[in-house]
């Protein structure tokens, strides 16, 4: 017995919440694909972004505030962890980025949970004209819609960095060979700063977006990490593109599946990654 | 010198952990430690075990452990909890078998890909696992709730019974097993499957191109980590009488991981050092500093430390002081043999090249990268015992050409023929073990082992074939092996430096045991691109002469830009430009050829 | 309290080594000649050898609910104190108490087990065999709970959960060794069930939104049994994992389902998230919320405009001090220590220190299973700090009351915490199930 009303709101609600694990992903694989590290504590930084949205918001009462706020500063925490941590692993081999990384994304968790507590921590959604709309074929929160429209646009905004400036031509070149970047006499060490805090800003960019539709706690990254990694393995490590189509097929099995069998949502997210790594082990847009 | 190094005390480990593993208990409840807390440090120790095999030794980085620690645990439980099984000693060994089933499966989709997208990929199926164990697999593993009544292990026999039930027995018990494990994962690490690991670890493009298949020495280690993990997993539900759904956790495989690291990868007994640490840490840090919840805090600061600054964990931080105080063997510095010494042994007689069998033929070989043209319609013949020179302009495709011949490209058209054989289908592999080797242009070395080590990984493909699982058979006892690689060590006038690592080669005697790797396979054919590069003068004299010396009994094909050697010592030379062959012949003809002049020597040469 | 900790520790070590000289360990020491009558047996006689005994505290600090786990521990300890100096409020649940338990003064020391079963284990082992803890005590979940009632009948050291929602707590995995004083899905939905059908109608649709484990299955089992036979019809179950952080597509199911009531079962965080959520989805405004078993810290974290009308289910809620003027006593002593008002947990916890105080004070020993006699021996306590309660005897389940109450408009609150107004004390009575009816087997005291 299939509700179509249903089907198409879940459908819709699945390219809503997909854009918002693409825009997550989007921040892991590039990271990944320029300085190949693979960040561990990106869910930590996530999390992140929810406290200092959080904080400003409550000095400032301005949601516009908080979000930039919020996005800022997680840049700039991860500006200094390449500075005092991250480059001295680029030569290192890859498994101690990864634990190093891991590490951090601990100490990052319970810093914050020594300053603020295990409650949960909320930011208002803001309202433009109701809190709820009428889509016709569902009752959708506004700030919903309006959260996908933001993601939609720095998702076209990271794309413009990525595809249409220097620093994007510049990064994408070292995704391809960091040792040619490396001869074209390019600062490789600044970029390199730059595009992990680029990479931890989306992250908490992603962080304080979220702030209002889930509750903000210091574990709230953790399952959203995991979530990244299927999406990145189904898109392919590195892609950009691979992120956004990934989130989105990811976001659809989760929405869709819950129509059937709510229980079973989360299995056949790795039911899928399974699929894709037997037939594209690649993964849907990966090269290497 | 021609001896392996037997190592003095060669069960010095085993020895020290077994006194430390009888003393334990009767010293360290001084200083905060319990009967549990010193099980628990042991079901750590030996789920860490198999982790340090395929982490530390073989390079693989798996953050999804708990899968099989839980499914281990689950397993053995519920034979026990529901009675299927009254044996506690039957029911752990089925949960291992069970988990290592399960490290079958999991292992040949996750080892599809290596590196981070491996590490990625073992936590989502990790999770899966997670998820399963909760709702869907509830009827039989109780959901959050876990399965309680888990008995102890018990020996029944004619005229005795023992039960495990007092704290300090179970120590005893786990202890052993711990032992038995340690013993059993020592044996691998030293057996010649062990040293194909290390290979793969450093290099497992080069362990993939000296003939070993890789990927089944890779299934085979995880599936063994897996049934250790499965057996610990087991072990920790008859430990607490529960089995809890926690084993499934991402922070039980990330403990397991930080653990290993704290306490030093590639070192076996890393995971246990590290796992006391941990354990006491969290008591202490809870109960003598009363820092509450910010245990945690202080623990992920001691990891962020630990790696930064003590790469090699406690245990290897620890060797490496000892090693301070009482320098290797290889540390100090080995007496050089004189080149002079050497040169008697250096008077290559080689039979002219025997003109009737064909030992490398290609017919139209190209390969095409999307729209670019890397090599275009090869034909091309060497015939058994000969010299063959190739040469061309940077571009000309020489490399692909070669990779196309070892089997690390797959030909876009064409074919190629070893010994009337059709190998165009064959991987680097099947190549290899048909009897080709390539000495690569850029060093591909195995990094972290020694020199002998390094000869070892080629010779072994050789003696074993691509892939065989002797884990327990002891590399020191393969005799002939070992006269081979002396004997290896000697043609490249290594052997003053076999105990030395490769990192701490000066350039050129890397260059000789990159050549070296390629002949520990005893090729029949032997390709060497630019077996000279950057070498001084004299070196360049030495290696030529060993190349002629090396081609009695082979084939050799060499790339290579010293055009006075080449001629010196090819018998023909084939031109490659622009993907083409421009022209073949003898040195004289080439080097007389106009066409070669001008689209090569000449715009090198003036 | 580290430092009394520290001795104790020290003590117990000696004698784990004497233990293991096999030199029959603390029957040697001199001062406990009490302890003749009874064979030594778990951490008797050898835990009360000196003039303290210990209490292992096993919360949850780090994790989801290390909120609930932090303030269960205030109210452990606040017990604690109040045993040590004598206090009224403990005396008037435990008339006998002077000082301490027995003359002994009592000890203590929280360990984190951060909402894991297997942690939980592994730290009342530590509090066992190094503090020989006299009594273990402390849950956020019925994973924990039912971990350590198992361990507690293994070392037969008697262990009190503080939360636990599960029926298996005091059912399938109820032991002789566990008692459990707080309310449960069984009772919590037949005191709520008729309420419900009483304020808001025989003909209602409920949805269900159920967190996938134990704990939930048994919440949804036992409201829809009392709901259904009161009438209502129950339109869809949305079982979601445990942590789930996007509920909206179970929202949009909900809201696609003609539900006029939902019913929230998720505890914690999952709560918080999809009552959230469940408002952003426009769910609230449409119908009616009902929390059956409302977790600690769910209103302040939620919002209390959220919370309006809700019908919920609450185990201890400080402003019953009307109708029980020791709930009065209690919340003015917590928060004269703690500077906040106690959550349902910290009550938890209080309750179990007091009622063990008073079992330990009628048996005259520690010997377990001269407590645990006392325990159930049926005494009527005909006051508390939530009125009349008494242990029942064939499950180790607490009889004691569930607080029905609805949420008030931010605009009638009086005060930053008078979030419910008080719909009505249901009497434990009536809301027990056979106790046999979750297949509760006790075992053995010995």
């Amino acid at each position: 017995m299939l509700n179509w009303g249903n089907f198409v709101s879940q459908l819709f609600n699945g390219l809503v919440s997909g854009a918002l694990l693409a825009l997550i992903s989007a921040g892991l694989t590039i990271v990944y694909g320029t300085l190949g590290v693979l960040n561990l504590a990106h869910g930590a930084l996530f999390m992140l972004g929810g406290y200092a949205g959080f904080v400003a918001y409550q000095a400032t009462g301005s949601f516009v505030v908080a979000v930039v706020v919020g996005a800022l500063f997680v840049g700039l925490v991860g500006v200094v962890l390449e500075r005092l941590i991250v480059r001295f692993f680029y030569a290192r081999p890859e498994e101690d980025q990864i634990l190093v990384t891991f590490g951090v994304g601990i100490v990052i968790v319970e810093l914050v949970r020594y300053g603020f507590g295990s409650l949960s921590q909320s930011v208002q959604a803001p309202v433009l004209v109701s809190p709820i709309v009428n889509l016709g074929f569902a009752i959708y929160p506004e700030y919903r819609l309006l959260a996908f429209a933001i993601v939609a646009v720095a998702l076209a905004i990271l794309y413009f960095v990525l595809y249409r400036t220097r620093l994007g031509m510049v990064v994408r070149a070292g995704i391809e060979d960091s040792q040619m970047v490396d001869m074209l006499g390019i600062n490789v060490q600044r970029i390199f700063m730059l595009v992990f805090g680029i990479g931890a800003m989306a992250a908490g960019f992603a962080g304080i977006i979220n702030a209002p539709i889930i509750s903000v706690t210091p574990n709230v990254g953790d399952d959203i990490l995991i979530e990244c990694f299927v999406v990145v393995v189904i898109g392919g490590v590195g892609s950009f593109p691979g992120a956004i189509v990934g989130g989105i097929i990811a976001g659809e099995i989760m929405s869709l599946t819950s129509m059937f069998n709510p229980q079973l949502s989360q299995v056949m997210l790795f039911a899928a990654m399974t699929l894709v790594l037997v037939t594209r082990p690649q993964g849907l847009f990966g090269t290497r | 010198m021609t001896a392996p190094p037997r190592r003095r005390f060669r069960y010095l480990a085993e020895l020290v952990l077994a006194l430390v593993l009888v003393v334990a208990p009767f010293t360290l409840p001084y200083i905060g430690g319990n009967s549990d807390t010193l099980s628990r440090i042991l079901i750590w120790g030996l789920f860490g075990l198999g982790f340090d095999l395929i982490f530390g030794f073989t390079g693989l980085l798996s953050f999804g452990q708990a899968a099989f620690y839980g499914s281990g645990g689950f397993i053995s439980s519920y034979l026990l909890v529901s009675h299927t099984i009254p044996n506690v000693f039957l029911a752990l060994l089925i949960g291992l078998v069970g988990a290592a089933l399960i490290g079958l499966v999991v292992g040949m989709l996750a080892l599809r890909r290596s590196g981070i997208y491996f590490a990625m990929i073992t936590v989502a199926f990790g999770e899966m696992f997670f998820f399963l164990e909760n709702s869907a697999l509830y009827p039989w593993t109780g959901g959050e709730n876990g399965l309680p009544n888990v008995p102890k292990p018990r020996i029944t026999l004619p005229g005795f019974d023992f039960s495990f039930s007092d704290p300090w027995a179970m120590y005893g018990l786990l202890a052993v097993l711990f032992f038995v494990g340690y013993v059993i994962a020592r044996r691998i690490v030293a057996s010649p499957f062990g040293h194909v690991l290390t290979a793969i670890r450093d290099n497992p493009t080069r362990a993939q191109a000296v003939g070993h298949r890789i990927q089944r020495y890779k299934l085979s280690v995880f599936v063994i980590a897996a049934a250790y993990a499965g057996l610990a997993g087991g072990l920790e539900g008859t430990l607490q009488s529960y089995m809890s759904p926690e084993a499934f956790t991402f922070e039980t495989s990330g403990q397991l991981v930080m653990q290993t690291v704290i306490g030093g990868a590639g070192t076996l007994l890393g995971p246990l050092v590290g796992g006391a640490l941990w354990l006491y840490l969290r008591n202490e840090l809870q109960s003598a500093l009363s820092l509450g919840a910010a245990w945690k805090l202080v623990l992920g600061v001691v990891f962020v430390i630990l790696i930064m600054f003590l790469r090699r964990g406690i245990v290897g931080g620890i060797a490496d002081l000892w090693h301070m105080v009482r320098p290797r063997r290889e540390d100090i510095a080995p007496p050089m043999l004189s080149e002079a010494e050497e040169e008697v042994a250096a008077t290559p007689h080689r039979p002219p090249p025997n003109s009737e069998r064909i030992a490398i033929e290609t017919r139209g070989l190209g390969k095409r990268y999307g729209g670019i043209v890397a090599n275009e319609d090869v034909t091309f013949v060497v015939h058994e015992g000969e010299i063959r020179g190739l040469i061309g302009p940077n571009g000309a495709g020489k490399s692909t050409f070669f990779k196309m011949l070892t089997g690390e490209v797959r030909p876009s058209s064409g074919e190629i023929f070893l010994f009337g054989q059709d190998v165009t289908k064959l991987d680097v592999t099947a190549v290899c073990q048909l009897g080709v080797a390539k000495s690569y242009q850029i060093n591909q070395l195995f990094p972290k082992l020694t020199v002998r080590r390094n000869l070892m990984i080629s010779a072994l493909s050789r003696a074993r074939g691509d892939f065989r699982l002797d884990l327990f058979r002891h590399v020191d006892s393969m005799d002939e092996l070992n006269a081979d690689i002396d004997e290896t060590l000697r043609l490249l006038n290594l052997t003053g430096r076999a105990d030395v690592p490769v990192s701490a080669l000066a350039y050129g005697e890397k260059r000789r045991l990159e050549i070296g790797l390629a002949l520990g396979t005893d090729p029949k054919i032997l390709l060497l691109d630019e077996p000279l590069a950057g070498m001084s003068p004299q070196e360049r004299a030495d290696t030529v002469k060993l190349l002629k010396q090396l081609a009695i009994g082979r084939t050799l094909v060499v790339v290579e830009h010293d055009m006075d050697a080449l001629f010196d010592m090819a018998d023909r030379v084939t031109v490659l430009a622009q993907g083409r062959i421009l022209a073949e012949g003898t040195p004289a003809e080439v080097q007389g050829s106009a066409a070669v002049q001008d689209a090569y020597l000449g715009g090198v040469h003036t | 309290m580290s430092k009394s900790l520290d001795l104790g520790g020290a003590v117990s070590r000696r004698a784990v080594l004497i233990g293991m000289a096999g030199a029959a360990g603390a029957m040697a020491l001199p001062e406990i000649a009490f302890a003749a009558d009874y064979p030594p047996l778990g951490t008797f006689p050898a835990g009360q050898a000196g003039d303290s005994v210990f209490v292992g505290i096993d919360v949850p600090l780090t994790g989801t609910y290390a909120a609930a786990g932090a303030d269960e521990q205030k109210g452990i300890e606040l017990a604690i104190e109040h045993l040590n100096s004598g206090d009224d409020l403990i005396k008037a649940i435990s008339p006998k108490t002077t000082k301490g338990v027995l003359g002994k003064t009592v000890t203590s020391s929280a360990a984190d087990e951060a909402a894991k079963a297997d942690i939980a284990v592994q730290n009342a082992t530590k509090f066992v065999q190094d503090n020989k803890a006299s009594l273990l005590i402390g849950s956020v979940s019925s994973g924990t709970a039912v971990a350590l009632n198992h361990f507690a009948q293994d070392q037969k050291v008697i262990y009190l959960p503080g939360i636990s929602g599960s029926n298996d707590t005091t059912g399938k995995d109820c032991t002789r060794y566990s008692f459990r004083s707080c309310f449960y899905a069984y009772s919590t939905s037949a005191a709520l069930a008729p309420v419900l059908i009483d304020k808001l109608g025989k003909t209602r649709k409920a949805a269900y939104l159920t967190p996938d484990y134990t704990y939930g299955h048994t919440v949804y089992d036992s409201m829809t049994k009392f709901t259904e036979a009161g009438g209502w019809t129950t339109v869809t179950n949305q079982l979601f994992p445990l942590g789930a952080t996007d509920y909206s597509a179970y929202a949009l199911n909900i809201a696609n389902s003609g539900a006029d009531t939902l019913v929230v079962i998720g505890f914690g965080n999952d709560a918080v998230n999809s009552i959230k959520q469940a408002k952003q989805f426009g769910l609230l405004d449409k119908m009616t919320l009902v929390v059956p078993y409302m977790s600690p810290y769910l209103v302040q974290q939620v919002g209390q405009d959220l919370m309006a009308g809700v019908y919920a289910g609450l185990d201890f809620y400080w402003d019953i001090g009307d109708k029980f003027p020791l709930a009065k006593q209690f919340v003015d002593k917590f928060e004269a220590k703690y500077g906040a008002k106690p959550e349902w947990g910290a009550h938890a916890g209080y309750l179990q220190i007091a009622l063990w105080a008073d079992a330990v004070e009628t048996a005259g020993t520690f010997y377990p299973p001269e407590v645990i006699k006392a325990y159930e021996s049926g005494k009527k306590y005909a006051d508390s700090t939530v009125g009349p309660i008494s242990w029942r005897a064939a499950d180790h389940q607490l009889i004691r009351p569930v607080i029905v109450v609805q949420g008030k408009k931010t605009a009638d609150m009086k005060g930053k915490d008078d979030f419910y107004s008080v719909v009505e004390v249901v009497p434990g009575d009536g809301i027990m199930q056979d106790p046999k009816a979750f297949g509760c087997m006790l075992g053995e005291a010995t």
